[in-house]
Formats: structure tokens, C-alpha cells, sequence
């Protein structure tokens, strides 16, 4: 009975369903997704290249002057994320020491060029 | 002349072929609508059952290997065609003009036609999921058809004649059967919905179990005429339900001219159809399947005897001369 | 009609995972049943045995999507007893909280899916509807709605804020509204109750001959539940009770797995209303000492073990994860012989199977009594060695 009922509630009620491309449900602070990384901060230490289970975060050539704890460092490496085959554990953004790497509450991108699928 | 070409219209345009084939597809939407709201989703646009109907026609037809091609393209269209017939012989906007005396008859053994069809395929389309819901099907026709006969032979009874048209006329002068004969009414809209194989008699095309019974070797236009044929049959058992039950579409008193009381009555057989729909849609939405040695029980002990307690009440009804 | 045989799977409506009956029917009733599991190798334990405890964690969450938090849990739990570290109360608090919700959504799953294999739709469409809200709650705490990835070795990664406890306190007793409403409709839906009474009926003795565990062994009277009996975590220190039913059919699972809802809902509740103060990780070694251990975790399908061997490095040098679908299939194949054909969806929905964290590559030829492994090469397309794999062949 308490079927029948809630069906016909139902019936009279406005759908839960969510239209996707039209409506997007809101996503959570803290929600894990894209991964930027803040270039600024960053002192190439490779950490989190060493911890990312998938291994897609590879260092590449950057030499830059970072301000790190006061201190002024000499950075040569930067990392670059490979975003299709990041799985959005956050490791790096948990292992990173100068808080550079962070996952945004943006869903994962995807694009025919390669500076869509990298950051 | 006029005569002729009045048939011709009635028969090919309104409310024959052409309505019904649009009402099919409506009703469907109404039914896909009310079930996924229930359910609390949105449910299809109103015009996905044609946008499924046009894709499926354009779609490939694959033939199982060792098939008889002609019978798997002729069955679906025998559905199709005997389902439509059996439409010509309901009331829409009064009476048939082509009623005779015996058509509900022929009309309940013309709905019979799409079981067998299916069992046909599923029995030729040498697929082991196929065969065994071939086989389910015509179990459950055996099971349903009695007491749906049975049901629907009642109004006849008490009306005195074997046309649809006369059976709804009847109604006009005294009450409806829905209310001289509750349970006959109840059977027969548990009875349709096992004919239409909706939940919980959607045993022959059970999908967890046998993929999609004898409907797993339909394709492209096999499959979108098969489909159309279940809607078109959803229409014709709808329509026959009102018209013996429900006083059809015609008005308790007359009103003013011929032309608006047929439209008057087609209006009122779109509302009393969409009401049946709306309890089969229903009974849908509320239930699981159930076995098919469940239905076996049931069917045989609770449906046919009270199938056959309402025929036994017409009679004592009609010797006691209840209704004159 | 006469014999046939009758190919359920490895593609079929009824299984959302690969799995092969070859079910050999007489008309509608089972006569024989051929069970061929594992055709979803992934080789994750020789994976995991490659990479570091830190590295491992997301690995081990991505052997089930539904129980992923118990995978993660059951080898940290096990690590950190092998590295005697004891993680902060806090911590416990927040690993019970993911684990109870987590035990929800998946319940709520298995209810949908379950009426789903009875073609009960929209009971399907009703309880996924409210696993939404688990889910949304797990995303809140964790960031996302599936690879929840909260543990780490001696501790949590993330704490809950006081602002996320309102919030999930707030939206707790909706969802305990909804959890009484499919009480009442498990008890009152007639074509469900038609196809669940009855059906798959183990009695205690087969459950205890076959060892099943979880709802399966709970709903035929047996009180075995890994968080009573071998506790962990703060399954000691917070109020709940088993549920036991003693129907051991299909609608007796549904009637724990319900109870089981509810009772998850108040640990959530308790757990959040009573979450200590404090540091939510302790710094862990980076390496375990040399040992062996088995952590043995309730996940919501029934009691997981993970065997975990290390050698001194950072690695693991053995892990063997024993899945509760594997210890309850043996149970079905016993309660499917005789049965209705219409019966299989139902009595095998009813273990909650999780077909793809089961598969492992162990042939045992029961004939001649021997065990081997296969080598690579056998693994490649085209020869998979499976006529003999089979479990029942």
C-alpha cells in the first residue's frame, strides 16, 4: 500500500532527475578534480611525481627563481600532469611540500589538443 | 456513393488506420510518461515512441542463421494487421458503422493473434532464450484467455447481443457493466494486462531471465512493427474494455446533432481510455514479475473462479430480471 | 520441452559483471548447474605488490567500486598492526563514519537491484534515488562519490569540519525516513514477496558447510559479523547489534540488509555526534618490518580478508585478498539445484555478487586433487585455459 501511495505522490511532484547539459548539480568544496598546479610556488621537487600511483606526472625542464619558507631557490624541474590518465587521488596535492599542486572543483577535461589534457 | 466513401474514411483515416496509429504511439508516451513519473523521473519527450518507430525502420535486419526469412518478415505484420482489425470493430465516435452481430468475437480471437505471432518467432528464430519465451507466451495465453474471455463474454450476456457497438448502445439506456459487474471488470483489466504482457505478466519477455524472450531475434523493421503492434493492441484492448464496460463513447442522453455527438464521443473515448491506461500503467509501476507457476496458480484458482462467479451472478441477476 | 541448456551469462541481462551458468533446465526447473567464474583477471595483487604503501591505497580502492573503502581499510588496518602504529581516535571515528556510509550505499544498491532482477522497476529507481544522498554525503566528506580515498598508513587524509557534521546531521533523518518506508514495503509488496519467500533457502547447517558470511550467513541465523567478533576500528566502543533473521531465503537477506540500513544510519549518527578532538593521523614508518598478517574487515557483501606478507621495505611482498562474494558462491550454486529457472537473477542477486573482485587465476583440479597457477603465456587471447578453470566443471 505504501507503494500505491508514494507513487501517486510522485506523480504530482516535481522528478528528482537532474537534465544534464541543461541543469549540473553543484559540486562540494573540497571536491577532487582537475589538477593545476600554482607554477609560482612550485620548487620542482619531483615529490609528486614519485607518489602518483597512476605515474602520470612526469618533470620537465623549467629553471625559475622560487620563493620558498623566505628563502629565494632555484628550481629546474617542473611537473606536468598528464590529465587523462590521472585518476584524482590528490597524493600530490598531499605530499606536496610548497603547496603548489592543488585539485580544483572542476570536472576532468578532455580535448583533441594536448594543452587540454595537461596542466 | 457517400456511404462508400464514408467507410473507405472511416476505415483508412478516422478513426480508423491512420488515428490509430497515431493514438498508438500517443499512448504509448502517456504510458512511458505516467510510469517514469511515478517512478519519480522525467520520462521520454512526446515524441520519442515515433523518433524509436522511424529509427528502428531505418536499422539493419539481421537473420539468425537457419531462419525461415519469410515467416520472421511476414508475423510481425500479421500482428500488426490483425490487431488493426480488431480496432475497426470499436466504438470511437459511436457505433461501428461495420458491426455485426458476433463482432466482439472476432475481435477478442483477432487480439489473440499477436501471442501466437510472438510464439512463432520465438520458436522459429532457433535461439534458445527465444524458444523458451515462445513457449511462456502461449503457457500464460492459456492461462489468461479463459477468464479474459470469460470477463468479457458477460456484458454480452446481459446486453443480449455479440456486437460491440450494440453492447455499448445498451449501456446508454441502463448502467454501466463496470458497475453491474465489478469483478468481471477487475478480470478483465488483470486479463489485458496479461495479454499486453506488462508487469507482473511480463513473464514470456522477462528480461533478467531470458534477455528478452521471443523478442530476442527481432530486428529493424521486424522489431519496430512487432513494437507497434503491442501499441496498437494496448488501443484495441483499451477500446474494448470502454465500450463493454464503460459505456463506450457514447453520451447518457442525445445531444443536438450527428456531428457533435460524434465529436462529443470521441472526446469521451480519448478520456475513458486514458483512465484505463492510467490503472494498467498503474498496476505496472506496482509490481514485480512473477513466476510463471505463479501465474499459473493464480490465474486458475482466483481469476477464472471469479471469472466464472460473475457469470453465475449475471445468470441469477438475469432470472431474477434485475436488469430488464 | 525437452533438456536444453540454457547459457546464463558471461553476457546477460541479469548479471551486471561476467560470470558463465551453464544452467541445463527441464522445461522451467534447473536440473544442473555449471558455474565458470573469473573472467575478469586484472592482476591487482601482483600489482600491488609493486608499489609503495602510499602508492598502494588508491591501487586496492580500485579492486571494487561499491566496497572501496573496505579494501583500503582492511590493508591499512593490516600494515599498521604489522608496523604497530595506532592511529588517532579521531582517525577510527572518520574510517567508521565512510565505512557505515558506505555500507548504505551499497545496501541501498543491492535493494535496488535486487527488486530490479524480480522486475519490480520502481523500487529500482526509488532506492537509487535515496543512494543518491549517501553518495552525496560521501562526497562531501571524502571528494568524491566512489574512490572515497580517505585512508592512509596511520591515519585519515582528510578531517571532517564541524560544518560538514551539521550538514550530514541535518540530512540523516530523511534518509531514516525513507530506510522505514522500504521496511514497510518489503513487507507489504505482494509480487516481491511472491518472488523472494522462500527462495534460496539455506538452512544454518549449509551455511556453516558452504561458509558464507555477511547478510547471507546472517539471514539464516547465523550471528557471525567480523565487527562483533574480531573488532576493530571503534565497533567495540559504539552502540549497534548484529541483525540476524532466521528465514534464510531471499526475503530473509533483504529483511538484514534493511535492518542493517538502520543500523548503519544510527553508527553514522553516533559517530558524528560523538567525534573526538584531536590529530586524525600519526606519522607511520615509511617501511613495515618483515611478517605476516590477516586483516579481516565486514564489508557490507560479508567478512574481507587481505593476507598481506612484508619483507622490511616499503613494499608488501605478498597480498592475498579473499573477496566475500568468493566464500558465498559455493552457497548459491547450492541453492539454485531444483529451483525455477526465474529463480536464478534472484537467488544470484541475492549474495550481492562482485564478480570482478573474486576473479583470481588458481586452477584446482578436484580429480586429481592438484592446485597450480598459470603461467603467462596461457593467459594470452585465444588460450585461456578455462575449460578446466571452472569451479563445478
Amino acid at each position: 500500500m505504501s507503494v500505491l501511495t508514494e507513487m501517486f505522490r510522485n506523480l504530482f511532484s516535481r522528478p528528482v532527475t537532474i537534465l544534464y547539459p541543461a541543469e549540473k548539480v553543484p559540486v562540494p568544496p573540497g571536491f577532487r578534480g582537475k589538477v593545476t598546479i600554482a607554477d609560482e610556488k612550485c620548487i620542482g621537487c619531483s615529490k609528486c611525481s614519485v607518489v602518483c600511483p597512476a605515474r602520470c606526472i612526469t618533470m620537465t625542464d623549467s629553471p625559475r627563481e622560487v620563493e620558498f619558507k623566505g628563502k629565494n631557490l632555484a628550481r629546474k624541474k617542473k611537473p606536468r600532469v598528464k590529465l587523462y590518465k590521472c585518476i584524482r587521488c590528490g597524493l600530490c596535492e598531499r605530499h606536496c611540500p610548497a603547496d603548489a599542486i592543488h585539485l580544483t572543483g572542476e570536472p576532468a577535461s578532455c580535448g583533441p589538443s594536448r594543452e587540454e589534457v595537461t596542466a | 456513393m457517400n456511404d462508400i466513401l464514408y467507410l473507405v474514411l472511416y476505415v483508412l483515416v478516422f478513426p480508423g488506420f491512420l488515428f490509430l496509429l497515431g493514438y498508438a504511439l500517443f499512448l504509448e508516451f502517456i504510458d512511458r510518461r505516467i510510469t517514469a513519473r511515478m517512478q519519480h523521473r522525467v520520462g521520454p519527450p512526446w515524441y520519442q515512441p515515433l523518433a524509436d518507430f522511424i529509427k528502428l525502420l531505418g536499422k539493419e535486419v539481421i537473420d539468425p542463421a537457419g531462419i525461415d526469412r519469410k515467416i520472421f518478415d511476414a508475423a510481425p505484420l500479421i500482428a500488426l494487421a490483425a490487431v488493426m482489425t480488431a480496432f475497426i470493430y470499436v466504438p470511437v465516435i459511436g457505433g461501428s458503422p461495420l458491426a455485426f452481430e458476433g463482432d466482439l468475437v472476432l475481435a477478442l480471437y483477432l487480439l489473440a493473434v499477436p501471442t501466437i505471432m510472438l510464439f512463432l518467432l520465438g520458436w522459429l528464430s532457433r535461439n534458445v532464450y527465444a524458444a523458451m519465451g515462445g513457449v511462456r507466451a502461449v503457457t500464460q495465453l492459456f492461462i489468461y484467455e479463459v477468464p479474459f474471455f470469460l470477463a468479457l463474454l458477460t456484458p454480452a450476456l446481459m446486453a443480449g447481443s455479440w456486437s460491440v457497438s450494440v453492447i455499448a448502445e445498451w449501456q446508454q439506456q441502463h448502467l454501466w457493466f463496470a458497475l453491474l459487474q465489478p469483478i468481471g471488470f477487475i478480470v478483465a483489466l488483470i486479463g489485458l494486462q496479461a495479454k499486453l504482457e506488462r508487469p507482473p505478466f511480463d513473464i514470456p519477455e522477462a528480461e533478467t531471465e531470458i534477455v528478452a524472450g521471443p523478442w530476442t531475434e527481432l530486428t529493424g523493421r521486424r522489431l519496430a512493427v512487432m513494437h507497434l503492434a503491442e501499441d496498437v493492441a494496448l488501443v484495441t484492448g483499451c477500446g474494448l474494455v470502454v465500450a463493454l464496460f464503460l459505456g463506450g463513447p457514447l453520451l447518457p442522453w442525445d445531444v443536438g446533432p450527428a456531428w457533435l455527438f460524434g465529436i462529443a464521443g470521441f472526446f469521451i473515448f480519448v478520456a475513458k481510455t486514458l483512465c484505463i491506461l492510467l490503472i494498467l500503467s498503474a498496476i505496472k509501476a506496482a509490481t514485480g514479475r512473477i513466476r510463471i507457476d505463479q501465474l499459473n496458480d493464480v490465474g486458475w484458482k482466483y481469476i477464472a473462479s471469479a471469472a466464472i462467479l460473475q457469470v453465475a451472478v449475471v445468470f441469477v441477476m438475469m432470472s431474477a430480471g434485475v436488469i430488464s | 520441452m525437452s533438456k536444453v541448456v540454457i547459457p546464463v551469462g558471461p553476457q546477460h541481462p541479469a548479471l551486471k559483471e561476467p560470470v558463465n551458468f551453464r544452467v541445463i533446465a527441464d522445461g522451467e526447473k534447473i536440473v544442473q548447474l555449471e558455474l565458470d567464474l573469473s573472467y575478469n583477471h586484472r592482476g591487482i595483487e601482483k600489482a600491488a605488490e609493486s608499489r609503495d604503501f602510499i602508492r598502494v591505497l588508491p591501487l586496492l580502492e580500485r579492486v571494487c567500486g561499491i566496497c572501496s573503502h573496505s579494501h583500503a581499510t582492511a590493508f591499512a588496518k593490516g600494515i599498521e598492526e604489522l608496523m604497530q602504529v595506532t592511529i588517532p581516535p579521531r582517525a577510527q571515528y572518520i574510517r567508521t563514519i565512510v565505512a557505515e556510509l558506505e555500507r548504505m550505499h551499497s545496501h541501498l544498491l543491492w535493494l535496488g537491484v535486487a527488486a530490479h532482477e524480480v522486475g519490480f522497476n520502481t523500487l529500482f529507481m526509488w532506492t537509487w534515488r535515496d543512494r543518491e544522498a549517501v553518495q552525496d554525503m560521501l562526497e562531501e566528506i571524502s571528494g568524491n562519490r566512489v574512490h572515497y580515498n580517505m585512508n592512509e598508513i596511520g591515519g585519515v587524509r582528510r578531517d571532517i569540519s564541524a560544518g560538514e557534521v551539521a550538514s550530514i546531521l541535518k540530512r540523516l533523518p530523511v534518509l531514516e525516513e525513507r530506510i522505514a518506508e522500504y521496511v514497510k514495503m518489503a513487507a507489504g509488496q505482494k509480487t516481491m514477496l511472491m518472488r523472494f519467500c522462500g527462495v534460496g533457502k539455506l538452512s544454518r547447517a549449509e551455511i556453516l558447510k558452504y561458509g558464507a558470511v555477511g547478510p547471507t550467513a546472517r539471514a539464516s541465523g547465523v550471528d557471525y559479523d567480523t565487527r562483533k567478533d574480531d573488532p576493530y576500528l571503534v565497533y567495540d566502543q559504539i552502540p549497534w547489534k548484529v541483525v540476524t533473521e532466521n528465514d534464510g531465503d531471499v526475503y530473509g537477506r533483504t529483511k538484514v540488509r534493511i535492518g542493517e540500513l538502520s543500523e548503519s544510519l544510527g553508527m553514522v549518527r553516533y559517530c558524528l555526534e560523538n567525534l573526538p578532538e584531536g590529530q586524525i593521523r600519526t606519522t607511520a614508518p615509511k617501511a613495515a618490518p618483515s611478517g605476516e598478517i590477516l586483516s579481516r574487515y565486514e564489508a557490507p557483501r560479508g567478512e574481507l580478508v587481505h593476507f598481506i606478507r612484508t619483507n622490511g621495505t616499503d613494499k608488501a611482498e605478498r597480498l592475498d585478498i579473499r573477496t566475500p562474494t568468493l566464500a558465498n558462491w559455493t552457497s548459491v550454486a547450492a541453492a539454485l539445484v531444483g529451483r525455477n529457472l526465474a529463480d536464478i537473477p534472484v537467488i544470484v542477486a541475492a549474495i550481492d555478487p562482485c564478480l570482478s573482485c573474486t576473479s583470481r587465476m588458481t586452477i584446482v583440479d578436484q580429480d586429481k586433487n592438484e592446485q597450480r597457477t598459470l603461467p603467462v603465456a596461457s593467459l594470452r587471447p585465444g588460450n585461456t585455459g578455462r575449460k578446466e578453470g571452472g569451479l563445478f566443471s
